[in-house]
């Protein structure tokens, strides 16, 4: 029974592990604190650009290709073709600065790394132990 | 000038402009572009959009729904900004002169506040903002019934973007203050001064509801064959006629501009509508409109269906003309209404991941003293009361 109930936690944890399939990550050297979800919704949607406690953000973006609109999926539960026409709208009405698009994960990572007040996101298998993760998807 | 000057003060003064962050850019560049072609089914009927430009010469124009457009934001501190927006498109000068459309400095003096000042679009409906981007949107174009009751492009002036969160809801309320002008075809003029309005926003999930109203003073000033060949008429028709006169082009207006709209899509289903009203004392007439827009999205394929209807409520003026001019008189009245209804049967077809094709044919019944979307051939039948079908392809970009 005690085996079990430790196999049974064991299969808990990992599969909470398993399961983040992405991660919004920012710079060891940043002082982000976790992030919710509806904050980094409102973040990734460009209707903030400032966490709760006023820190400003820069968004970094992975490449255009099936990582970035999976990610924009589980966070907004909005598809590609939404989330390009709602970015568009943010940038061409002057709402909302586009978010840096980094030329691969490296780059993304490297850009973290260099500037504190830079959040991005990665596949869960992507982050480094460098990292801090904000925030875990879904 | 004088702005750019103060801004280039700024940017020298500011020591954030020197950015701490100095592997990213400081300046991002981004833009959009349409190549749209457009045909309809009358030899003698040539299709115009939401704002005033000069009518085509072949059959098949590529210049009522093509543009360009180029924008760059420069990062000058953590709090601000500055954004500069040029786009081309086929003005009533029949040519493609790029225009400022948007040209701002933004400071963020708190979080979920932020102040713009410099040309900005004028906010007027719900899309009035993006009108030109057209990748935003599902249609080749948004519904000219609507948006041709405002053709004001951009205004000098200073707006206020708040965000608040309400529950669920997350608001955004944007009052504004400005003026700006248009050309029109003919060589005429329209000014817009003094506008004052508010627009509320607020979203939750997949809906979306928008309410604006905005008003200001009307400065219209006609040069166009039509208006001339009038107002010459009525100057010999003697000083009894001089207040009428006054009715159809002068600085004296006032015209204010109110709408409601409603946007749902969750992914599959795509709805979305707009009540739209414009009030105005003379030079332009009072008319009301609206439109409902119905998709339905599988993979990449948006097909949708739009009602669309424009009618007036209220003529340019209520003084009569002289008994002789009648006709002529209603006439003119007609070539300023774009009183019509529609139906369109459109797709979308997302080929890229910013690149969209789309293709939409509409059915447009013109009002009876009016031309709708539509300038006749000089000489030609008038519009008023006819039928005509449209066919519009285009494709869509944004980088």
């Amino acid at each position: 029974m005690r085996r079990f109930l430790l196999l049974l936690a064991f299969g808990l944890l990992t599969s909470t592990a398993v399961r983040a399939e992405f991660v919004i990550v920012a710079g060891a050297a940043s002082s982000f604190g976790e992030l919710s979800r509806d904050l980094a919704e409102q973040l990734f949607l460009g209707r903030r650009s400032t966490t709760a406690d006023g820190h400003s953000v820069q968004l970094l973006d992975l490449p255009r290709g099936a990582e970035r609109d999976r990610f924009y999926f589980l966070l907004t539960a909005k598809k590609p073709a939404q989330i390009r026409a709602w970015w568009s709208r943010q940038v061409f009405s002057g709402r909302a600065l586009p978010p840096f698009e980094a030329a691969s994960i490296a780059d993304l990572r490297r850009r973290l790394g260099d500037n504190p007040d830079a959040i991005g996101y990665l596949p869960d298998d992507a982050a480094t132990a460098e990292l801090r993760i904000l925030l875990r998807l879904p | 000038m004088k702005r750019a000057h103060l801004l280039a003060l700024w940017l020298a003064l500011s020591p954030a402009a020197h950015a701490d962050d100095a592997l990213l850019p400081a300046l991002q560049l981004s833009g959009f572009a349409t190549l749209g072609a457009v045909t309809a089914d009358r030899s003698d009927l040539r299709f115009y959009g939401a704002d005033f430009n000069a009518p085509a010469r072949q059959r098949v124009d590529f210049g009522a729904d093509s543009v360009i457009g180029l924008q760059g934001s420069l990062r000058l501190s953590k709090a601000s900004d500055l954004t500069v927006q040029m786009t081309a498109k086929r003005n009533p000068h029949g040519d493609h002169r790029p225009q400022l459309s948007w040209a701002f400095f933004r400071h963020s003096p708190a979080d979920g506040i932020s102040i713009r000042a410099g040309r900005l679009r004028v906010p007027f409906f719900m899309f009035s903002d993006t009108l030109r981007v057209n990748y935003a949107h599902p249609w080749v174009r948004p519904p000219t019934e609507v948006y041709s009751l405002n053709p004001f492009a951009s205004a000098d002036g200073i707006d206020m973007l708040v965000h608040a969160s309400a529950g669920e809801w997350s608001i955004e309320l944007q009052p504004y203050y400005g003026g700006g002008s248009i050309d029109l075809l003919g060589g005429g003029e329209a000014r817009l001064h003094g506008v004052r309005g508010i627009n509320l926003t607020a979203s939750r999930d997949a809906l979306s509801v928008h309410l604006g109203h905005g008003q200001g003073r009307l400065a219209v000033h006609w040069k166009d064959s039509g208006f001339r060949a009038l107002s010459a008429a009525l100057a010999l028709a003697g000083p009894a006629y001089d207040a009428l006169a006054d009715e159809l082009s002068g600085r004296r207006g006032r015209a204010a501009f109110t709408s409601f709209g409603v946007h749902w899509d969750d992914g599959r289903h795509q709805f979305i509508g707009e009540y739209v009203r414009r009030r105005s004392d003379r030079y332009v007439d009072s008319a009301h409109a609206w439109y409902l827009s119905a998709g339905y999205r599988t993979g990449s394929v948006l097909p949708y269906v739009v009602l669309a209807s424009q009618r007036q409520d209220q003529a340019i003026t209520s003084l009569a003309p002289p008994a002789a001019l009648q006709g002529a008189f209603d006439a003119y009245l007609a070539s300023r209404s774009d009183a019509q209804r529609s139906l369109t049967l459109g797709v979308r077809w997302d080929l890229d991941s910013a690149l969209a094709f789309k293709a939409q044919l509409t059915h447009a019944r013109i009002g009876r003293q009016a031309w709708g979307s539509f300038y006749p051939d000089e000489g030609g039948r008038a519009p008023g009361g006819r039928r005509v079908n449209v066919l519009s392809v285009a494709i869509d970009m944004v980088f």
